[in-house]
């Protein structure tokens, strides 16, 4: 508990908050641009077409953030040379929980800020209706286990690596790949593709009339294969981060 | 000849030597070209104009998200050693004009961009072949090469500044890829030309190969850009304390 409170102390002035909450500011700014001037049959299903909308800016930008994120959490260590000196007052095993836990609680709270900015949204646009509280909290938990697997990630390569760039190209390269597999698929089982296979609303688009349906996916049982694989990436990352750093030479 | 800018170039590139960092420019463009390719020969029946085509598919998200973010990278790890401890006494205090300073460092940064284009067209060529496509590359393939280039240094004038501004490695990567959604959003009200993210994507004829380009403003949009913010950051080190 005293660590956590020390990572915190540690990130007071290094603006982590607003660096997240500023990436997240340009999605809002997206949303709000996309979604203006909506049609009638876009305000009956705009509820449903939220939850699609969302997952995939999700898909492309998150792991570009938890990459930004895990390294301005990382990064104040291997600047200041100070894990040397802070194993000596505690173990590295209590280091890198903290810090995982630093991060989950900032993600948790960027999630919060998301779905609030969008129900607002879509109140404001006049959406038919109310958002479906089971569908919205299922979303919630998923979208936050799998940007939790892919901080961890992102976290154990920032710790491991005092070159940042290593970890913040992986992080790009994650957004590219989570923004090819939408292409391609409904579902993948790379922890870059969580935010797909946790998308709980899919779309089909009629050519002629040019409008679009959105539903809530029926899963098959590989679709929920690749969810339940978000939560094993989550698991095995933590561990791997927590082993793998315990075990490195500073 | 410019003695001091060459001693900058030669410092530069002993600071890089053994730094991984072109595999990002390396491996980036190579994710872009496989799914690219492989979503323009699944979907042949509506994407018929080939080379046309296939660059579509491979340039749209590398030039609108990632290009962007990927310069900002290579940007950010110029100035990440003189952020380092207290290496900013060093730099600032090297015997040679702070203009020749920047300019070693904005010399490396536009080598990696042509050095990047370069891979990207080498991709799309390659790829073209392999899909079988009978006729030859378009002969506008150079022109997109050349605009991709110039607005690559006005996006690199750009984020040489934030890092030089922003201790943060991570930081300005994240802004150059905000910058870059952002892109998309001024490019579709017609306003590209006004902002530096967007003249990469325009530049690269991202996905419209057909877009005709206004060289005139393009041109003049990115030499400014090239110039405001090569003398903010001029300023910037200027006002810079040790």
């Amino acid at each position: 508990m005293k660590t956590l409170q020390l990572e915190f102390y540690k990130i007071k002035r290094r603006k982590v908050w607003l660096t997240v909450f500023a990436m997240l500011a340009v999605q809002m700014l997206w949303g709000m641009w996309a979604l203006r001037n909506p049609k009638d049959w876009e305000l009956e299903c705009g509820w449903t077409a939220l939850l699609y909308t969302v997952s995939l800016v999700d898909g492309i930008m998150m792991p570009t953030i938890m990459s930004v994120l895990a390294s301005r959490l990382a990064d104040i260590e291997h600047k200041g040379n100070t894990y040397k000196q802070l194993e000596t007052l505690r173990s590295a095993g209590s280091l890198y929980h903290a810090k995982a836990l630093c991060g989950a609680i900032v993600i948790a709270v960027m999630f919060v800020v998301q779905f609030a900015f969008f129900i607002t949204l879509g109140y404001h646009l006049g959406y038919v209706g109310h958002p479906d509280v089971k569908y919205y909290l299922l979303s919630y938990v998923l979208k936050l286990a799998s940007n939790l697997s892919l901080f961890l990630l992102q976290l154990l390569l920032s710790m491991l690596f005092a070159n940042q760039m290593i970890p913040l190209v992986a992080g790009l390269g994650g957004s590219m790949i989570a923004l090819l597999l939408m292409y391609v698929s409904r579902y993948s089982f790379l922890p870059w593709g969580g935010n797909l296979s946790a998308a709980l609303v899919w779309m089909d688009w009629d050519e002629a009339t040019r409008i679009c349906t959105y539903f809530y996916r029926e899963y098959s049982p590989v679709e929920i294969a690749a969810v339940v694989c978000i939560f094993v990436w989550a698991i095995v990352f933590y561990i791997a981060g927590r082993i793998l750093f315990a075990r490195k030479n500073i | 000849m410019n003695l001091p800018l060459l001693k900058t170039i030669k410092a530069e590139r002993l600071k890089l030597k053994r730094s991984p960092v072109w595999l990002a420019f390396f491996f980036l463009p190579m994710i872009s070209a496989f799914f690219g390719t492989n979503n323009y020969m699944m979907n042949q029946g509506i994407l018929k104009s080939e080379w046309y085509s296939l660059w579509s598919q491979h340039s749209l998200f590398l030039c609108y998200f990632f290009m962007p973010a990927l310069i900002g990278t290579y940007c950010s790890y110029l100035w990440r050693l003189e952020h380092m401890r207290n290496n900013w006494n060093g730099f600032l205090t090297t015997p040679v004009p702070l203009s020749a300073l920047y300019l070693g460092k904005l010399f490396h940064a536009a080598l990696m961009i042509v050095a990047g284009n370069a891979w990207i067209f080498l991709l799309y060529f390659l790829c073209g072949n392999l899909c079988g496509l009978e006729s030859g590359p378009p002969k506008e393939a150079m022109g997109w090469f050349l605009g991709g280039i110039l607005s690559g240094m006005a996006v690199c004038c750009v984020q040489l500044f934030l890092s030089l501004l922003i201790r943060s490695f991570a930081v300005p990567i994240g802004i150059g890829m905000a910058g870059g959604i952002g892109g998309m959003m001024v490019t579709n009200k017609g306003l590209g030309l006004f902002y530096p993210y967007s003249l990469y994507s325009i530049g690269m004829r991202a996905n419209n190969p057909y877009r005709e380009l206004e060289v005139g403003p393009f041109v003049s949009g990115c030499i400014v850009y090239i110039i405001l913010f090569s003398l903010l950051s001029l300023w910037r080190l200027r006002r810079r304390e040790l």
